[in-house]
């Protein structure tokens, strides 16, 4: 690499601000050509930002961006793909209902005009063959499986002749397999000369690719672009968190080492003994409009229980939840809470019997953004009893001002709305209100995802508590490290099976292989 | 035989030119429920245009360029105002009726009827009988094709699917979706314009007070029985259509022995068992949420 050339791309005192809030403070960084450079920081710590003001999608406040040494304008997505910048997005960004062809030629560039739909495949065919994209050109986004998508997003990112590609935060979806294959493709563009930029929050994965490394923290760059070889991954976790309280603990679940859990529960006398909280047989569902069916699916979990579910988006995990919430119809087998037959129940009934649920989305299930927390925080209670039971709203406040308070929701008033919150404190309140001492089956669905380091060791914290107390714990996680540090047990769905069944000590490689489906005998240890 | 099928051209031709509207409007992603208004504002510029310039050009650019001017209003509504597209396309409705209403009783001092002393040109007589129809009833196969192509088959297309379906996708890729969205809607301001006038001058020469009758919603049905695509949305409008002309039919057969208003019901009846039948297809699944402009 010769110091003589301008960077790729440089950001000079960049700062983006959405009213009070600054995402990007000062930043000054430049990458230089032909390298992996990833970009590290946590939720929050502005790295979704410095990609979009890079791509042209987010006008900074203050600053400039140069491409190739020379300045462009920024906030025009046009002005810089025109100078070779090109951004794969964290949640896909290409039209569900667009056949893959359409999704490259839709942002192509030039005039474009009128087109057949056999030129348009014959146009495209050989760009994917030399990405090594093996599909059928005319298939629909919406029915590829994620780890296409994301070469399709990829295949469409490189339709011009980019030169920085910035893939942001590319590995949260894929399965350890499809993670090997992501980078193995970086690599190979590396080779051609791409730029590339990674936007990452796993230490694991940042040291197995990049080049450089630099760290992003509160908006602020902290540290970078320097050499991958000279950063080891205990100063990298330092850099990434700072000196916050609960540092060193933190800092290990950020490493993904598996802190040894309070006591062995998972060889303990006595537990298998136990009668399950939740025991499923063979259940099947209705196919639906909302996701992947569930076949024959058997799971049992049981009392001081935590217990993982992995698998790769989409591969049943939101129809298990509504199948055991009764929101997806069954077609076959039994749901039994604590013994009971709950198969013909209503949901109310199953959250009579202990069911909490800490749903998928939060900002859309879990809470009414536009109505008060102590509305929010009530609402297990108005399920229950007639529905023409009167309400005590004062009384209500001040439980859930109490509640709230205990569990250290930052917040000023149980009348403000739960759309002010952030999403650590928006969670806490879901917590508060899912686990209560009532609570015996509690299922987890995503419970960390998008939350900072400090609010995710919260949220593993209340659940180990919750298992403590005995309480039976389902959770549902696309982070494998997340599943191996607290779950008793991991069960891996694919296409709406359970395809596997991994007790601690984890092996990754098999874990990852039954979320492929690439091996067979998948029941390890 | 000629004679239905003349009738069905004659009712079908300014549903379909509204319904191409509708597609254009939601493939960009706005659910326009302000058709009918375009389409009442286009009848009335149409007919007050004739008698004023006493020329048809004159007449149908004023009404377009009305069109579009309601059109635009719309968009900045939606866009600009951020106000809920349904309620701002029934608030452009509701424009549209009261506004004629009110410009025919400003001009001419009562709410009668207005009739111009000539309509849409005719094709003539050397189509034989279907001669009497105007010359937008033999323009629009090719309007429709035009559309298609448009739509389906041009990168413009594409476009304005992308912002329609993920604005986020297109905004990524260097397009603008509220600027498409503009374009969609002055392009449906145009066709409003002219199902308007055929409606209003294509068989008749005269502009009645809410003399659209809902076939603007009618329309709008016709956009989701046919699924946002050209061709399927105007086999829908003209499903519709002979619903209507076997109505008129009927009502010629059996006199009085089956209610009058039963049979002028049969097209509206039509409309809602044909966005059941595709609600039950799955044909209306095309789009996103309904009339929400989603962003991310």
């Amino acid at each position: 690499m010769s110091s003589q050339s301008p960077p790729a791309l440089a950001c000079r005192d960049v700062s983006v601000r959405y009213g009070d809030v600054a995402a990007l403070s000062g930043v000054s960084v430049e990458f230089a050509p032909g390298l992996i450079h990833a970009v590290v920081g946590q939720n929050g710590a502005g790295k979704t930002t410095f990609a979009r003001v890079a791509a042209g999608l987010v006008r900074p406040t203050a600053g400039t961006v140069e491409i190739a040494g020379q300045a462009i304008r920024t906030g025009h997505v046009r002005d810089s793909r025109a100078a070779g910048v090109e951004l794969v997005h964290q949640s896909f960004a290409l039209p569900p209902s667009f056949t893959i062809v359409e999704a490259m030629e839709f942002g192509a560039a030039g005039r474009g005009g009128f087109y057949s739909r056999k030129g348009l495949a014959d146009k495209w065919r050989a760009h994917l063959a030399g990405l090594d994209i093996q599909v059928d050109p005319s298939r629909r986004i919406r029915d590829l499986p994620v780890e296409t998508q994301q070469s399709i997003e990829i295949a469409r990112a490189l339709i011009t002749d980019a030169k920085v590609l910035i893939l942001d935060e590319p590995t949260a979806v894929l399965s350890p397999a499809g993670i090997e294959t992501l980078f193995a493709r970086v690599r190979r563009l590396k080779e051609r000369g791409v730029t590339v930029i990674l936007i990452l929050h796993k230490i694991r994965e940042v040291l197995g690719i990049a080049d450089t490394i630099t760290v992003l923290r509160g908006g602020r760059r902290i540290e970078g672009p320097v050499p991958a070889a000279d950063l080891g991954a205990e100063r990298l976790a330092a850099l990434i968190i700072g000196d916050a309280a609960r540092a060193s603990e933190d800092r290990d679940a950020l490493v993904g080492k598996g802190r040894p859990l309070a006591e062995p529960t998972a060889g303990q006398p006595g537990l298998a003994g136990r009668s399950p909280v939740l025991s499923m047989t063979a259940v099947t569902t209705a196919p639906d409009s909302e996701g992947a069916p569930l076949h024959d699916v058997g799971l049992i979990v049981r009392p001081g229980e935590v217990v993982g579910i992995a698998g790769v988006e989409g591969n049943g995990q939101k129809t298990l939840v509504r199948a055991i919430a009764n929101l997806a119809a069954l077609s076959g087998g039994t749901i039994a809470l604590d013994g009971q037959d709950v198969t013909a129940r209503s949901l109310a009934a199953r959250r009579g019997a202990g069911l909490r649920i800490i749903p998928f989305e939060r900002n859309v299930e879990g809470l009414s953004l536009t109505s008060s927390l102590w509305e929010n925080w009530s609402a297990r209670e108005l399920l229950e009893g007639p529905l023409l039971k009167p309400v005590h709203p004062s009384r209500i406040r001040a439980l859930c001002d109490r509640s709230l308070k205990d569990w250290g929701v930052h917040y000023h008033s149980p009348a403000q709305r739960a759309g002010s919150l952030s999403g650590g404190n928006a969670q806490k309140v879901i917590l508060a209100r899912e686990v209560d001492s009532d609570a015996r089956l509690i299922i987890a669905a995503q419970p960390t995802r998008g939350l900072d380091i400090g609010a995710t060791a919260f949220v593993w914290d209340s659940l180990r508590a919750a298992r403590d107390r005995g309480a039976a714990i389902l959770l549902i996680s696309s982070d494998l490290d997340e599943l191996f540090d607290i779950s008793d047990r991991v069960v891996v769905m694919l296409s709406g099976r359970i395809a596997g069944e991994f007790a601690a000590p984890y092996d990754i490689q098999s874990v990852g292989a039954a979320m492929t489906g690439a091996g067979h005998a998948a029941t390890g240890a | 035989m000629n004679d239905i099928v003349i009738a069905i051209l004659r009712s079908g031709t300014p549903l379909v030119y509204v319904t191409l509207a509708g597609v254009i409007a939601q493939r960009a992603g706005v659910w326009n429920l302000g058709l009918e208004g375009l389409m009442i504002i286009g009848a009335c510029a149409t007919i007050l245009g004739i008698m004023l310039t006493q020329s048809f050009v004159a007449a149908i650019l004023i009404a377009s360029l009305l069109c579009i001017a309601a059109s635009v209003l719309l968009w900045f509504v939606i866009e600009k105002l951020k106000a809920n597209p349904i309620i701002a396309g029934l608030g452009l409705t509701g424009l549209g009726i009261g506004g004629t209403a009110l410009a025919v009783e400003s001009i001419f001092g009562s709410q009668a009827t207005v009739t111009a002393p000539f309509g849409v040109p005719r094709l003539g007589p050397a189509f034989g009988d279907y001669g009497v129809l105007s010359i937008f009833v033999a323009a629009m196969p090719f309007v429709v094709f035009a559309m298609w192509l448009l739509l389906r088959r041009s990168r413009f297309g594409l476009q304005l699917a992308a912002s329609g379906e993920h604005p986020f996708a297109a905004r990524g890729v260097g397009i603008e979706p509220a600027r498409m969205r503009l374009v969609a809607l002055a392009i449906g301001g145009v066709l409003c314009a002219i199902g308007g006038a055929e409606l209003a001058g294509g068989s008749l020469q005269f502009f009645a007070q809410g003399m659209t009758a809902g076939r603007g919603f009618m329309a709008f049905a016709a956009v989701i029985f046919g699924a946002s695509h050209p061709i399927g949305a105007t086999l829908a409008a003209f499903f519709f259509a002979i619903a209507g002309a076997l109505g008129i039919r009927a009502q010629l057969m059996f006199g009085d022995k089956v209610p009058h208003d039963l049979l002028q019901a049969l097209p509206y009846l039509a409309t809602i068992f044909g966005v059941w039948l595709s609600g039950k297809l799955g044909a209306a699944n095309t789009a996103g949420a309904f009339g929400e402009l989603k962003d991310q």
